[in-house]
């Protein structure tokens, strides 16, 4: 909508639901035009009737009051200041150190900031971060990556030394330190400002799991291990900070949020335990590097054991998923050892059998998460999208395709425990590279 | 817990660096819509294009004078070039909704 009027000189007027009136006044100031023209009609939009849909157009602006045409109207014939005709830029950034003060309001200052997650920090102390920076041979300038809420947004930069300052908050020790510099180099973020509500799991392969003491055995998706906990809080703190804010209505719009974000589910796989080829061995990598992988994440459905209906069983856990959204088994290695008796002995063999065997009706996959993030692919014929959009409403059709199906394996072994997560992988072009592999290598952040 | 010293600490800022803001002009308003045609865009969110099928229907009814044409933005998270250069030399304003 900028595009059009900046680049093409179209009188435009953008319509929005005025839940995100914040963020679409910090979005239009940060792209230089902070008065764009803005209507606003009432959430929900998604699931309303056509009746409802009219409703909005006949009533009041929602954000500024007043008939809602009428407003539209006003902004494409009211005269344009020459100031907004021009726009308004101007040169940002963030200073390195912060006004000295005492400990307690400096912590107040990052809670008003919005720079926690509204727990106790670590306050980064110039000897704090030099004591991480000592974790990577990496230099404190060296930059890491760019960082976003979502796709659309605008993209911030990082650097080692910024990186630092946040692991140092999360509590997270010098060893961490490569693989939250991974994570920050990932293209990924811990804090995706999703409507949806998403939060994220962190996986993590290779030596350098034992090498820093991470759990991949008992209690090992829980708070019970420094390694998993700091990592994947620092992961969540750098992305809200690196990337400019995660704050809701304004940089995060999520309804009911995730706690998964507290540490974003960060874990080991139990390598040495799993039947099954290691994670990011299956990814391409060789066993002795190191990887760190980011999936997003909503909810799971769990059960214990591979029992004698156990087909019955997954097809029920899995069929209520949303399509496309992908899913993630975690497996305790017993279960894992339970699927290779049954036949599926690799990640592949699993993610077949969900392909062949977990099907819903077309009319219901087409609605909803399809309708919305799919149909540009299907209007361009990319497969299989194209194809499915021909099914009959009631045929059966494949839930997930097997690059939707990702199995990993960790836990003790104190019983045959497994989760279905609806997660999967960002599509490349929603992260903030899209170049980026989607399995992070660590070791060059050592 | 332990108690909080009253000493004064100097503390690194945990933000990124944040892009430059480049100026971006808006287009002049138009003296009025009657007579003009108005391109009602549809970026691909659930139910902005039943949305801007009331909307044809309403200016239908209530703007007659107002020629419109409803459309779809090919990709809903990024700007739709062929659309806007259509829009650019057919139209002389639009709507584009609705961003959720």
């Amino acid at each position: 909508m900028i595009d059009m009027e900046s680049k093409y000189g179209i009188p435009t007027v953008a319509v929005h639901v005025h839940v995100f009136a914040r963020l679409v006044d910090s979005t239009a100031r940060t792209n230089g035009m902070p008065r764009a023209r803005q209507a606003f009609v009432p959430a929900p939009m998604f699931n309303q009737p056509p009746a409802v849909l009219r409703g909005y157009i006949e009533g009041d602006d929602a954000v500024h009051g007043g008939p809602f045409m009428r407003r539209v109207f006003d902004l494409l014939t009211e005269p344009i200041p020459g100031e907004d005709l021009r726009g308004s830029g101007w040169e940002r950034s963030t200073p390195r150190l912060i006004e000295p003060d005492t400990e307690d309001n400096l912590e107040r200052l990052f809670r008003e900031n919005h720079w926690t997650d509204y727990l106790p920090i670590v306050l980064p102390t110039e000897e704090r971060v030099e004591a991480m920076l000592a974790g990577t041979s990496r230099g404190p300038d060296e930059v890491v990556g760019k960082h976003r809420p979502t796709i659309g947004m605008e993209l911030w930069e990082s650097t080692v030394e910024k990186a630092a300052v946040n692991a140092v908050m999360a509590g997270a020790a010098p060893e961490h330190f490569p693989v939250i510099l991974a994570l920050c180099a990932s293209g990924d973020t811990g804090r995706q400002s999703s409507m949806s509500s998403m939060g994220n799991m962190v996986v993590v392969n290779g030596p350098i799991r034992s090498e820093i003491g991470m759990n991949s055995g008992i209690g090992a998706l829980g708070p019970y291990n420094h390694a998993n906990s700091a990592i994947g809080r620092a992961f969540g703190l750098a992305s809200q900070n690196l990337q400019g804010g995660s704050v809701p209505g304004i940089s995060y719009g999520g309804s009911q949020g995730c706690n998964l974000s507290y540490n974003c589910c960060t874990f080991a796989e139990n390598e040495e335990r799993s039947p099954f080829r290691p994670f990011h061995v299956h990814r391409g990598y060789e066993p002795e590097e190191s990887t760190v992988t980011v999936f997003y994440v909503w909810g799971s459905v769990w059960s214990e054991h591979l029992r004698s209906y156990w087909q019955e069983k997954l097809q029920a856990m899995m069929s209520g998923l949303e399509p496309l959204e992908g899913a993630l088994l975690v497996l305790d290695p017993i279960v894992a050892r339970e699927f290779c008796d049954r036949g599926l002995d690799s990640q592949e063999k699993i993610a077949e059998w969900v392909f062949e065997n977990v099907r819903i009706p077309a009319r219901r996959y087409w609605d909803h998460i399809m309708l919305n993030m799919v149909h540009e692919q299907v209007e361009a014929g990319v497969e299989p999208w194209a194809s499915l959009s021909k099914a009959d409403p009631d045929e059966l059709i494949p839930l997930f395709q097997t690059f939707g199906v990702n199995v990993v394996v960790t836990g003790g072994e104190t019983n045959g425990h497994f989760s279905i997560f609806q997660g999967a992988q960002m599509p490349p072009a929603f992260r903030s590279d899209p170049t980026l592999p989607l399995t992070a290598p660590i070791d060059p952040w050592r | 817990m332990a108690v909080a010293t009253k000493q004064k600490l100097t503390v690194l800022n945990p933000e990124g660096y944040p892009p430059k803001v480049d100026a971006r002009g808006m287009a002049p308003a138009l003296e009025t819509l009657q007579g003009k045609r108005l391109f009602l865009v549809d970026i691909g969110f659930e139910n902005s294009g039943p949305f801007m099928a009331q909307l044809h229907g309403w200016l239908e009814e209530h703007e007659p004078d107002i020629r419109t044409e409803v459309v779809r933005w090919r990709d809903q998270h990024n700007p739709d070039p062929e659309l806007c250069a259509r829009i650019a030399a057919e139209g002389d304003a639009a709507i584009v909704g609705v961003g959720t």
